[in-house]
């Protein structure tokens, strides 16, 4: 029933002599929910740029539906235009409105009318609530908002994948909850997402499977159930439980 | 006599018998400097983007040795023509093309001359302009554009140029007045803009100050005018600051945007009501 669209194999990255990731093997299928979780500095935000190749692996492949993108003679734009991702910092194009900054890709890269590009940009701004912002350019929201409309600019490229780097953690307290619940709300309709957060309450309900990464490795990948009620290595409990006592 | 009336009448002087020489001659420097800023600022622009095309170690060699080349040729374009004085970069052009293809290849054309001499200069001054206004734009637009699977030229084109264009708007301004004055040194190859009208005239009147007198004024004149419609230019670029909701559905209105004219029960009560997710 479901297909790989995503298979990671033997992908390493390192900056210079200091490594990042190690031997990263996972695989994403077609309507998973995975949460990637780990203390600051394990690696987790690489791992989610090098899927996007936002950052080059210095080894290992990334089997896109079967085929490598990690290697040369890759068209990365058009791959990427197949995965989406919502940055930490947002990352909306300042000089533009909020209709635009949705419509934008879908003009240059995915070629389609303006016309229908606006209907379908109104479309994905309607769900995540920012429908009457169109106006407005990125300096003039608040985080929350901003970060909904990268979301919808996301979505309008109708990505197979989502990824998400931390997309909450640059936000005032207040604001998280309405991010939350968009990207809830989008795991309910079968979207397949790659979420690297610090949110473990998002990780546990809404995810389906929670990878824990510790020093540049994954050190346990489970169901969000397994991880969160049985996780079998002690590294993960003691993660885990530093959580629980806030 | 009081010098200043004289003056003011040898300047009318002057000017009654030369204001065609003078008026062309002002155009011709308009004409230069404009059209030489702009030019200027495209082989800049052109420049930037060819400067930033990113490379790994991942991408095929012949790939790299050419970016790495193109570098390598914009960087001694810079050195070079910002490095030598734009008097000799005139001279050297206009007789020296001649001088190395034994006359089959010379400029019939003294406004094209100094037309290529003047854009090539600006061109080597902009590009360290807009390399450094493209530095100056967050990464992070650049990875927002990749994320949607834009190409290099079109993240740089349609996000990061435009931005980085306002911010470097104010050095353009500067190129601008700079080439309004610099454009004087054309007369070293026989090009009559408004300074080689002042020696054309002075040759046969001999009236050094009086038209010096001409001169500064027109110059000042002119960079004012430069300085306004720049100052306007930027503020247009500024775009608006407010903007409209487009519907007034009171479910999608946020906290903020209430008006504070009831009893404060009512309002906790529409917060509920209006204020939740969606």
């Amino acid at each position: 029933m479901s297909e790989p669209i995503l298979q990671i194999n033997h992908l390493s990255k390192s900056f210079g002599a200091h490594i990042v990731l190690r031997d990263i093997d996972f695989t994403v299928n077609s309507g998973d929910v995975i949460s990637i979780i780990g203390a600051s500095g394990s690696g987790k935000s690489t791992l989610l740029r090098c899927i996007n190749l936002l950052e080059t692996p210095t080894s290992g492949q990334i089997h896109y539906h079967g085929t490598d993108v990690a290697g040369a003679h890759v068209n990365a734009p058009e791959y990427r235009s197949h995965v989406g991702m919502v940055f930490q910092s947002f990352n909306l194009f300042n000089n533009m409105t909020v209709l635009e900054n949705c419509i934008i890709g879908q003009v240059k890269v995915l070629k389609k009318s303006k016309e229908d590009a606006r209907t379908n940009a109104m479309l994905y701004l309607e769900k995540v609530g920012m429908a009457p912002y169109v106006n407005a350019k990125p300096r003039q929201l608040s985080g929350g908002q901003k970060q909904r409309v990268a979301i919808a600019r996301a979505l309008a490229m109708q990505p197979e994948v989502l990824l998400f780097d931390e997309p909450t953690s640059a936000l005032d307290p207040e604001m998280v909850g309405e991010v939350l619940s968009v990207m809830k709300q989008l795991a309910n309709e079968g979207m397949t997402m790659l979420v690297v957060t610090h949110e473990m309450a998002f990780a546990r309900d809404v995810s389906n499977r929670v990878v824990y990464m510790a020093d540049g490795v994954i050190c346990e990948e489970g169901s969000s159930r397994q991880i969160f009620e049985n996780p079998r290595k002690q590294q993960t409990k003691d993660f885990l439980s530093r959580f629980r006592s806030n | 006599m009081n010098p200043f009336a004289t003056l003011g009448h040898d300047i009318v002087t002057l000017w009654n018998e030369y204001a065609g020489m003078y008026l062309s001659g002002i155009w011709n420097t308009i004409s230069l400097a404009f059209i030489c800023t702009a030019v200027g600022c495209l082989i800049g622009l052109l420049c930037g983007v060819l400067n930033t095309i990113p490379y790994s170690k991942n991408d095929p060699l012949p790939k790299r040795i050419l970016l790495g080349f193109v570098r390598l040729l914009i960087q001694i374009y810079v050195e070079v023509f910002r490095g030598t004085p734009m008097i000799l970069q005139a001279v050297v052009i206009y007789y020296g093309l001649p001088y190395f293809t034994n006359y089959a290849m010379r400029f019939d054309s003294i406004w094209l001359c100094a037309f290529l001499v003047v854009s090539i200069n600006t061109g080597a001054y902009m590009a360290e302009s807009v390399r450094g206004g493209i530095i100056s734009i967050d990464p992070g637009q650049t990875e927002g554009a990749k994320a949607i699977g834009m190409t290099h030229w079109q993240t740089m084109t349609h996000v990061v140029l435009p931005q980085a264009l306002r911010n470097i708007l104010p050095q353009i301004g500067n190129n601008l007045i700079i080439n309004i004055k610099d454009t004087s040194v054309m007369s070293i190859i026989g090009f009559t803009e408004f300074f080689g009208v002042h020696k054309n005239v002075v040759g046969t009147t001999y009236m050094y100050f009086p038209s010096a007198a001409i001169e500064m004024i027109g110059y000042l004149s002119l960079t004012v005018i430069a300085s306004v419609i720049l100052r306007q230019l930027e503020k247009k670029m500024e775009g608006s600051d407010t903007y409209e909701l487009t519907q007034d559905d009171m479910l999608t209105l946020t906290s903020g945007t209430y008006r504070l004219d009831k009893k404060p029960e009512d309002i906790a009560e529409r917060n509920l009501e209006g204020g939740g997710q969606r």
